[in-house]
């Protein structure tokens, strides 16, 4: 009987072992995972920065007039309850065009974190677009949100309203003088064709001490410089404010986080004007 | 659903734990700093391709080996080297009838794990002041419950056994756990677990 047992078991489990694997490797899934460092992304999780911005030249703009009105958080890492009820808080605003994360979407820089986190983001009735942050830098993170999102400085513009997401994590480069691409940017924001109003969007603020010392003057006067700059917006800090902190008419908006629940919502209209709506949830 | 059907299957041979050990009969053994298996192994966070040795304790049911693991460039910024050191326990070693084949239907395990490779952005270095991250982004320490199946052959001139045993580990690390646990309850378990395979050969 026990012998019995034990034939057929060893098949059974033979059977077992061979369909959990090849399952395994069907569905594309991280179970099979050489690394957590590993960057490889499956396709279903990769270029999700692409493919938001696609999304969202696909979609009117659910606004009136010249307003545009998006959502923006920070720091999603490792706050999964949350991100769930952001979804769910998200999708019951009205007239939202995008939502903006302020960087950090992971905790540890681990790719299977920001596929976490896009497993719940994937659920917004709206595209959303990241910007990437120190935790995301983490262990192989930096190539890991290439792969899973895109490039660490890309531009967009959608309703005339141009968002320049710069990687502004200094700390994680030894303050080389090379993060931020001050030139970069200041590219960004002379491209003025079509484009009423400019956003920029880091993850570290410039008056942060993770924010290159060198660059912080250069990175201050670059705003300045351009006309049409609206908002400068960051993430890190976990915590809301908002002020003018160079006195020189930018203002400076620093989200919450995804554990504060609560997100800001951002209703831009005219040349510079803005409207900010705090929603708990 | 995979994982259920294996778990139900460890639940299934806790019954038959009453058979004997398969190998009740101790020969004489090399010396115990002499290894005894080697190993080959891939993906449980251990590499896309390792080897390993390893000694063996109370009567084979604890294995502790050394395991080296590659990941190539194309899976990282640089290659890393995977340095791993388990210990699996094995409550039960059963053999198939009278048959050469023997199956340990569960193993239970643990690792710490160092990954080297220069495009690893350390957590813990000069750039940050002491507790700017508070883990490290190079050692990992996991758990895994797993299982082999494999046969014998004929023994050594000794009268050790040789043997070649294919197995399976289903396993996770510290960072996925505390992700796991600070999600409480929105990241589905499914979601933190790895899965590894390898064969161990003892030839000597």
């Amino acid at each position: 009987m026990k012998q019995h047992f034990l034939r057929n078991w060893s098949k059974v489990r033979g059977r077992g072992l061979l369909l959990g694997a090849g399952l395994a490797v069907l569905a594309g899934c991280d179970l099979i995972e050489f690394s957590p460092n590993q960057t490889h992304s499956p396709d279903a999780y990769s270029d999700l920065t692409a493919k938001n911005l696609a999304a969202l030249a696909q979609r009117p703009v659910p606004t009136a007039g010249d307003t545009l009105r998006f959502v923006f958080t920070g720091d999603s890492q490792r706050f999964y309850e949350e991100a769930e009820d952001l979804v769910r808080s998200v999708n019951r605003q009205r007239g939202i065009a995008l939502l903006l994360v302020a960087g950090d979407i992971s905790d540890f820089g681990l790719g299977r974190e920001m596929r976490w986190v896009h497993d719940k983001l994937k659920h917004l009735r709206v595209p959303y677009l990241t910007v990437v942050g120190n935790h995301d830098h983490a262990a192989n993170g930096r190539k890991a949100y290439q792969e899973v999102f895109g490039a660490l400085d890309y531009s967009f513009t959608h309703a005339r309203t141009r968002f320049i997401m710069l990687n502004t994590n200094s700390r994680e480069y030894r303050f080389d003088g090379t993060v931020p691409n001050i030139s970069w940017l200041e590219r960004q924001l002379a491209d003025t064709a079509g484009v009423r109003r400019q956003i920029i969007i880091n993850h570290v603020p410039p008056m942060d001490g993770d924010f290159d010392p060198q660059l912080e003057q250069p990175y201050v006067r670059a705003l300045e410089h351009a006309p049409r700059v609206v908002l400068a917006l960051n993430g890190h800090r976990h915590s809301f404010s908002i002020g003018e902190p160079y006195r020189n008419g930018i203002t400076f908006i620093n989200s919450y986080s995804f554990e504060r629940r609560r997100y800001v919502v951002l209703t831009l209209w005219g040349d510079h004007e803005f409207r900010l709506d705090t929603v708990d949830f | 659903m995979t994982f259920s059907t294996l778990l139900l299957l460890h639940l299934a041979t806790a019954d038959a734990g009453s058979l004997a050990p398969a190998d009740t009969a101790r020969p004489a053994r090399e010396r115990w700093y002499v290894p005894s298996h080697l190993l080959v192994h891939t993906a449980g966070g251990q590499g896309l391709a390792a080897v390993g040795t390893g000694w063996t304790a109370n009567h084979n049911h604890l294995a502790l080996e050394a395991v080296a693991g590659y990941l190539p460039k194309k899976f990282s910024i640089t290659p890393i080297g995977i340095f791993t050191a388990k210990a699996t326990y094995t409550p039960w070693q059963l053999a198939v009838r009278s048959t050469p084949w023997r199956v340990q239907p569960l193993a239970l395990g643990g690792f710490v794990s160092y990954s080297a490779s220069r495009g690893i952005n350390q957590t813990r270095g000069s750039k940050y002041d002491a507790g700017y991250y508070w883990w490290s982004s190079r050692t990992r320490v996991g758990a895994f419950l797993g299982g082999s199946a494999g046969r014998a052959f004929r023994p050594t001139k000794r009268g050790t056994a040789r043997t070649a045993m294919a197995y399976y580990e289903l396993g996770t690390n510290d960072l996925y756990l505390v992700s796991w646990v600070n999600g409480r309850g929105k990241l589905p378990i499914s979601s933190i677990l790895t899965l590894g395979f390898g064969v161990r050969v003892q030839a000597w």
